[in-house]
């Protein structure tokens, strides 16, 4: 079609040269006509009139109307030509790529992974950072806090919430919530997520209920008001069979019962991303909402039409300080420092604090990362393409010399590395369909909060990492980059060859070869630096990881299961609570495999125990201020099931009761903060948890263990016994033989025999617990030595093959310089020497900017600084190794060859 | 030849296109081989045959070029190509058939 147009060739190409061959065309047709016509007898002027009038009403009409006509078909032509162009191309790109299959698999390859790559982290990044947050108008959602000069952001009480609604003019929409778990009870007691919020939470967020009616505004005046809840439209279907008439039906949450007066729309759980149930927040006891310091909601407003996020800002910036004035701080009440501290209130667009920093800083990095991967894989390509531009350069210089355009040429060539990268782009989905699978099973909650990643807001969640269309929008629009980018410059460096040279070159060491060669050397340089920044990036992570992983804990949770358990509210009498946590150990105890039975309220590394004041009965609290400890409760022989050292005085006995003297024990870090240079067995102090208060006597001082995320050292820390102490809330650590999740079953039914009625939930060993606290540095150190092993295995090929290539080229040359008595020796050195300067060359290119870009690194590294010699030391001399031996092959392969052999061919 | 009969929808196509299954021939040599061989029976419309000219490029039946016409000037000849001798043989065979039928009709008398 196309094509034979071209051959038999129209000068004319672009449309308005198209009108004017039209107008030439039409003068001719009439010269013509009024020739005939004269000839005919008619005079001059007569025939020519009639020359018009047979084409059309006059003159300019015809040329007007037939010059549209010629535009409009000269246009489509070359529509249908670039068209039948591009087939060409494709075609010619296809064969060219089915020629080379061992070329094209590697490319394809690396492509396939380097965009899946990014594909995947595209997504977990899209997810969690990027996407609008599933709110109408979720740029009009504020999050507020409360914000100490001393402690940072805090959450509200009841009361100054109310302060602060009462007083703000920014808010259409204005709601506290907090989300916490209640039991379900009924005949199979359940766990739910909840959130107890005020009135306004769902018209804040702009959310409908599905059925029933929202919470009514007059719940919201004041404490103890009626129980009402919205269920989640999970629950309805689970435990209501989606009963239409749940409306007004009885819910019993922690044994009480709670009015359904709604249903949620299906896949809202809240801003937590987890609740099953909206609680009227009002509900609870007045007094408990009055208490001023009782701070445990966060507040979300929606923007009132026309006020602008900067006048809520500066609005809550004046109402804060106001509240702290209306609530003064009552003496002695929880502080770290002497100062008295500064209240105010913070207004910030929900949408900044939907990932704590941490997790968002980890995303960028790998996104970085898998960047940097791509950019090798291109630039390996790249430096391919090049070896093959020299290799076709006769080709290419006959096809210019022909008369072949260079941006014909060009487009051919880019066309070819555009269907490479399409092919790589089809089978980068496999792998980054993978990721985002693997990406989306990451349990958010749990394994955030324990790596001290928590924040955020639980509705945005890695369960919303998938291959959606904006993923594959984005694996479209980087393949494409990609193609153009890899392909583009060897193209434009292959057509610019000269003409007479490569024609009459045999394709040997040609100009223009010797030019591309150099381009490749620069290419490689590219690819060692690149592989220098990963690898120093990911030997970073590592050795942190390495040592996060040496991190003694404090206690030895190798064969330990543990598991939570939560009695409902009012099942037990406070008073025969030991009585049950012993029965329960017992029970336990009795289980084959078990070894030893304890328990304790919070797991170690869990990031989330509780913790109060503690005061010194022989000490005026001026002197020391308020010592801040975290408070424990473990039965006695929780310290020998943990092998956690006790280091002086005694541990909890079972003579320790209610009732009896008080007794606590301390970890060394409160000894050693609290007590420098004294003896704090025997020294009375206050707890303001469990009744301790009133004060108890210090029996002995056991070992530090970490509670919080890994990386932080301990704090100090006070033990309670359950022996002494009324606490629900508990957490059972069984010291097993063998795998402590193989005995998982048989435990959870011990627990049911003694507490029927109590949820068993959270059952894992406690080294999966440990494990959960360093996956997140797991997961980017696996990653970053992952991306960092492609680049420097694609550095190293990059190497080689430029290297061979330069020893193919150079064979004729080193021939004549061993038929000129050169040494093997010698000839070995020379092209060592040249990888020497290429690897030498990137590497010090990459140490430079791996120390620029590590530095984003710092908040992810523990115990390691971004520069630290050992890593880098280390890397330099990986990359260095591995660079010399992609040298070593070509080099020996110079050294053997054969004068003669070389001279004759050549 | 204002007094000749119209000329029957997409006729005009095929009549070109039999002019230059001759020979190439730029657009007047085309009218006046047409007025020729009809004895001025067919009225070509000058103005509608560049019209379907530029469709039959379009529709890759024929092509063009500028060449020098034997008088030394420069004249765009028109050439049909081989999807435009398919088009001929076969819509100018079914257009025969469409004629003979329709003289064979008019020719019935009654009776």
């Amino acid at each position: 079609m196309g094509r034979s147009r071209r051959t038999f060739h129209l000068s004319t190409r672009d449309p308005s040269s198209a009108r004017r061959d039209m107008r030439d065309e039409l003068s001719f047709h009439v010269e013509e006509r009024t020739a005939q016509l004269v000839a005919r007898g008619l005079t001059p002027a007569a025939a020519r009139a009639e020359a018009i009038h047979r084409l059309g009403a006059s003159w300019e009409s015809t040329e007007d109307r037939l010059g549209d006509s010629a535009e409009q078909k000269e246009r489509r032509l070359n529509v249908r030509e670039r068209l039948a162009e591009l087939v060409d191309d494709i075609r010619y790109a296809i064969r060219g790529l089915a020629a080379r299959p061992g070329f094209t698999a590697i490319a394809v390859l690396t492509l396939g992974i380097g965009i899946g790559a990014n594909t995947a982290i595209y997504s977990a990044v899209d997810a969690l950072l990027l996407r609008s947050l599933p709110y109408p108008e979720p740029g009009r959602l504020l999050d507020i806090v409360q914000s100490s000069s001393d402690e940072g952001p805090a959450p509200w009480s009841y009361v100054k919430y109310a302060f602060f609604r009462d007083a703000q003019r920014s808010y259409a929409a204005l709601a506290a919530h907090a989300d916490g778990q209640v039991i379900l009870t009924g005949q199979e007691p359940e766990r739910l997520g909840i959130e107890e919020v005020t009135g306004e939470y769902l018209k804040a967020l702009g959310v409908r209920v599905a059925r029933g009616r929202d919470f009514p505004p007059e719940l919201d005046a004041a404490g103890g008001a009626r129980r009402v809840a919205l269920i989640s439209d999970a629950l309805w279907q689970r435990a209501f069979n989606a009963d239409p008439a749940v409306v007004g039906t009885s819910l019993s949450l922690n044994n009480e019962p709670w009015e359904v007066i709604g249903v949620l729309p299906p896949g809202f759980r809240g801003l937590s991303g987890r609740a099953d149930a909206l609680l009227n927040l009002t509900a609870r006891p007045a007094d408990g909402l009055n208490e001023p310091w009782s701070l445990e909601f966060s507040l979300i407003g929606r923007l009132r039409d026309g006020v602008t996020v900067e006048q809520a800002v500066s609005e809550a910036g004046l109402i804060g300080p106001r509240i702290f004035e209306a609530f003064p701080m009552a003496a002695g009440t929880l502080t770290t420092s002497k100062e008295p501290s500064r209240w105010t209130a913070v207004a910030r667009p929900l949408d900044t604090i939907r990932v704590a920093s941490g997790l968002r800083r980890s995303l960028l990095v790998l996104f970085g990362a898998v960047g940097m991967v791509l950019l090798i894989t291109c630039v390996n390509l790249a430096n391919l393409l090049v070896a093959r531009a020299v290799a076709r350069k006769k080709e290419i210089a006959v096809r210019l010399a022909l008369g072949a355009g260079r941006g014909r040429l060009v487009r051919l060539l880019v066309t070819e590395s555009l269907v490479l990268a399409l092919l790589g782009g089809a089978a980068s989905l496999a792998i980054a369909w993978a990721g985002t699978r693997a990406l989306g099973a990451i349990n958010p909650q749990e394994t955030l909060r324990v790596q001290g990643l928590q924040g955020g807001i639980g509705a945005v969640g890695f369960d919303a990492i998938q291959l959606d269309g904006r993923a594959l929008l984005f694996t479209f629009g980087i393949t494409v980059a990609v193609g153009l980018l890899f392909g583009l410059a060897p193209a434009l460096g292959a057509t610019r060859a000269s003409l007479v040279g490569d024609l009459k070159d045999g394709g040997g060491a040609g100009g223009s070869g010797r030019r591309l060669g150099a381009s490749r050397r620069v290419l490689v340089v590219a690819e060692v630096a690149l592989a220098m920044v990963l690898l120093a990036g990911s030997g970073l992570m590592i050795r942190s990881l390495g040592r996060l992983l040496d991190v003694n804990p404090g206690f030895d949770g190798e064969g330990v299961l543990t598991l939570r358990l939560s009695m409902p509210p009012g099942v037990l009498a406070p008073d025969s609570m030991p009585g049950f946590y012993d029965r329960l150990q017992e029970e336990i105890a009795g289980v084959p495999g078990v070894q030893q039975v304890a328990i304790a309220d919070c797991a170690p590394l869990s990031n989330g125990c509780n913790g109060t004041i503690m005061t010194f009965a022989d000490r005026p609290e001026s002197a020391t201020g308020n010592a801040m400890v975290g408070v424990h409760w473990v039965s006695p022989n929780w310290f020998s099931t943990m092998r956690v050292p006790l280091t002086r005085g005694r541990a909890f006995a079972g003579t320790d009761r209610l009732g009896g003297p008080k007794v606590v024990i301390i970890n060394e870090a409160a000894a050693r903060q609290y007590f420098p240079g004294e003896d704090p067995i025997g020294k009375r102090v206050g707890v303001y948890q469990g009744g301790f208060h009133t004060g108890a006597e210090v029996i002995g001082i056991v070992g530090d263990v970490r509670y919080g995320t890994i990386d932080s050292t301990a704090r100090p820390d006070v033990y309670i016994s359950y022996g002494q102490a009324r606490l629900s809330r508990m957490m059972v650590f069984a010291r097993t033989t063998g795998d402590p999740s193989s005995l998982a079953p048989a435990v959870r039914a011990a627990v049911r025999r003694i507490a029927p009625g109590a949820p068993v939930f959270d059952i894992r060993s406690m080294s999966a617990r440990v494990g959960a606290a360093t996956a997140q540095a797991r997961f980017s150190a696996v990653l970053l030595g992952l991306f960092a092993a492609v680049a420097l295995s694609l550095a190293v090929m990059g190497t080689y093959g430029v290297l061979s290539f330069a020893v193919a080229q150079r064979t004729r040359e080193i021939g004549i310089r061993m038929a000129l008595g050169a040494e093997r020796a010698s000839v070995l050195g020379l092209v060592v020497r040249d990888g020497a300067i290429l690897a030498g060359t990137g590497l010090a290119i990459g140490l430079v900017a791996a120390l620029a870009l590590t530095r984003v690194l710092r908040a992810m590294l523990f115990e390691v600084t971004t520069t630290d010699p050992v890593t880098y030391a280390a890397i330099v001399v990986l990359l260095a190794a591995a660079v010399l031996v992609a040298t070593w092959v070509p080099a020996r392969r110079a050294a053997r060859v054969d004068p003669a052999t070389a001279l004759r061919k050549g | 030849m204002g007094d000749s009969p119209p000329l029957l929808k997409g006729t005009l196509d095929l009549l070109v296109l039999k002019a230059l299954s001759w020979e190439p021939m730029h657009g007047f040599e085309i009218v006046s081989w047409l007025e020729q061989r009809s004895h001025g029976c067919v009225g070509v419309d000058d103005g509608a045959l560049y019209y379907a000219l530029h469709r039959m490029e379009e529709r890759d039946l024929i092509e063009s070029e500028w060449r020098l016409t034997p008088n030394n000037r420069k004249a765009r000849y028109y050439r049909i190509r081989a999807a435009g001798r398919a088009h001929l043989r076969t819509e100018g065979a079914s257009l025969e058939r469409y004629a003979r039928t329709l003289a064979d009709i008019l020719a019935l008398r009654p009776g």
